[in-house]
């Protein structure tokens, strides 16, 4: 029993990882506020659900399809609202929550409500490990967790538009001075921030079906993460997730469903009382120096 | 190669540089000394283009409206409305005041940055020669910039300016906050990177006595207007500049 739980739990961790890998990249590692980046997680089950359904394209069109919308629609969302109020945090996650919150509730207004959103899973094989079944759509969401997880790390580090990334969350103006177009790479960055979250709503998403309240979870859980790992780093994110995801799978087992919510909310609580840069942010200390 | 003319800046109705107009030839160093408060900043972010982002986003938040007049040429071509990061292209590179660097990436991490523009084996030959310039950061490139000394930290953001391949470099206040040696040092380096890359270098500076004996032309300004002007020989005999400067 203790043993499922735990595997679980560590598949939930996953889960938590691929869905705050995006925000993080947005917003810690770029420093561009996106709240409507559940919006945008659940706008990507959606188109993948109509390409397949309404316009029944193959799943190998479908996919790729959403993904690059939901990307293009973050930047377009970045453009068209966020340009306006960049450079003052608090109006770019208000008006970007409520452009993920009118995005949501057109879903709801439209009637995509109901058990038939659903996404095509991996298949129908399983691997038990220690005793345990684990069915293929786990197993693709654990692979692709460390794939996205690689691919991120050394992007940020080797690439020149993920170390534009870093450059423009520290310091702008520096950036601007070392002639990087700061509002084209904050567009890229809030683009590509959508462009995991969409990943992951098509690998997560089979699990369940795909509904408006995702959006809202999605989001309080991926910051949720990043506040207790430290916004901007990538192994914050993966023992936050961790953290979070064993916890919340064990408060489901012991506790029962309807308490794992509070998870979350919790432990950003909790962390902002002890430790407000969040577990690896190194933001606080080095902000003293200079 | 840098034309400014009749340039006036206000935030609000205070006016930061009043009619000010220089030039800046090919191969020169060129000084501009002045105490705080008398305009440098406000005219390296005006050369730079980065008062143009620092205009939007004080219009964005409601903030203080900043206005620009005149005209900035760079080799013939009006750039007065041209954004910063499109000056850079150009080879007009700003080394900003308070030695900005990215405190939470590696000294090398910061140069490759700010390298994004060359290619490969540019960034290298740039990042060697930062090294060369200041040996003192080599045993420091995999630490955090932010943990370096704030002449270390101004050391590194000379260098990451000449990674980015400037033709004209703009050096606002490089000796602020540093002890009298490390002013040296930094001097030093300052002169041996015109000698290496052959770039054309304004310097903004309080520090009249290290930075004069090293410019062609010097231009003092006070209040935003220009007062004086020669070259770094004549103002460093110049009484005024002697009592006001040298504490003479």
């Amino acid at each position: 029993m203790l043993t499922g739980y735990l595997i679980y739990g560590l598949i939930n961790s996953v889960v938590l990882v691929l869905v705050a890998l995006g925000f993080n990249l947005t917003f810690g590692i770029s420093g561009v506020a996106n709240f409507a980046f559940g919006a945008l997680y659940v706008t990507a089950g959606f188109l993948a659900w109509i390409g397949l359904n309404t316009l029944s394209l193959p799943y190998w069109v479908s996919a790729p399809l959403a993904v690059l919308i939901t990307a293009v629609l973050a930047g377009l969302l970045y453009r068209v609202v966020v340009l306006r109020v960049r450079g003052l945090v608090v109006s770019e996650v208000i008006a970007t929550f409520g452009v993920g919150l009118a995005l949501l509730e057109l879903f709801r207004f439209l009637g995509f409500i109901g058990f038939e959103y659903t996404l095509p899973d991996a298949g129908d094989f399983g691997v038990s490990v220690l005793g345990v079944v684990i069915d293929s759509q786990r197993l693709l969401i654990v692979a692709m967790g460390a794939a996205l997880t690689a691919f991120l790390w050394l992007f940020t580090r080797y690439t020149t538009t993920g170390r534009a990334f870093r450059a423009i969350a520290q310091d702008e103006h520096t950036a601007l001075t070392l002639g990087i177009n700061t509002e084209r790479t904050a567009t890229i960055a809030v683009a590509f921030g959508a462009g995991y979250a969409a990943v992951a709503a098509l690998v997560i998403l089979p699990l369940g079906t795909i509904a408006v309240n995702e959006g809202y979870n999605v989001l309080v859980n991926a910051l949720a993460v990043c506040i207790v790992g430290g916004l901007g780093s990538t192994l914050g994110v993966i023992v936050a997730s961790f953290l979070i995801g064993m916890a919340q799978t064990l408060t489901a087992a012991y506790l029962g469903t309807h308490w794992m919510m509070i998870v979350s909310l919790v432990a950003i609580l909790l962390i902002l009382l002890v430790r407000p840069s969040g577990l690896f942010g190194s933001h606080k200390q080095l902000e003293e120096r200079i | 190669m840098l034309t400014v003319t009749e340039l006036m800046v206000f935030y609000e109705n205070a006016l930061a540089v009043n009619e000010l107009s220089l030039k800046v030839e090919t191969g020169q160093v060129v000084g501009v000394i002045g105490s705080n408060s008398a305009g440098k900043t406000t005219l390296m972010n005006t050369l730079s283009g980065l008062i143009l982002d620092q205009q939007i986003k004080e219009k964005r938040k409601g903030g203080e409206r900043i206005t620009i007049m005149g005209k900035v040429e760079f080799e013939g071509r009006d750039i007065s409305l041209m954004p910063a990061y499109e000056r850079v292209r150009l080879g007009l590179v700003l080394c900003r005041e308070r030695h900005p660097v990215f405190p939470d990436s590696t000294v090398l991490e910061n140069l490759l940055i700010a390298g994004h523009l060359g290619s490969k084996e540019q960034v290298k030959r740039a990042t060697d020669l930062t090294f060369d310039l200041f040996p003192n950061l080599v045993r420091w490139r995999r630490r955090k910039a932010g943990f370096l000394s704030g002449g270390e930290q101004q050391m590194l953001a000379i260098g990451m300016a000449l990674v980015v391949g400037p033709r004209l470099l703009l050096l606002d206040e490089p000796l602020l906050g540093l002890s009298p040696a490390m002013q040296q040092v930094v001097v030093g380096a300052i002169k041996n990177v015109r000698r290496q890359t052959g770039a054309t270098i304004v310097i903004a500076e309080q520090f009249a006595r290290p930075v004069l004996p090293m410019i062609d032309h010097g231009y003092v300004i006070e209040n935003g207007m220009l007062t004086m002007t020669g070259t770094g020989a004549q103002l460093m005999d110049n009484p005024e500049i002697k009592s006001a400067y040298f504490g003479v």
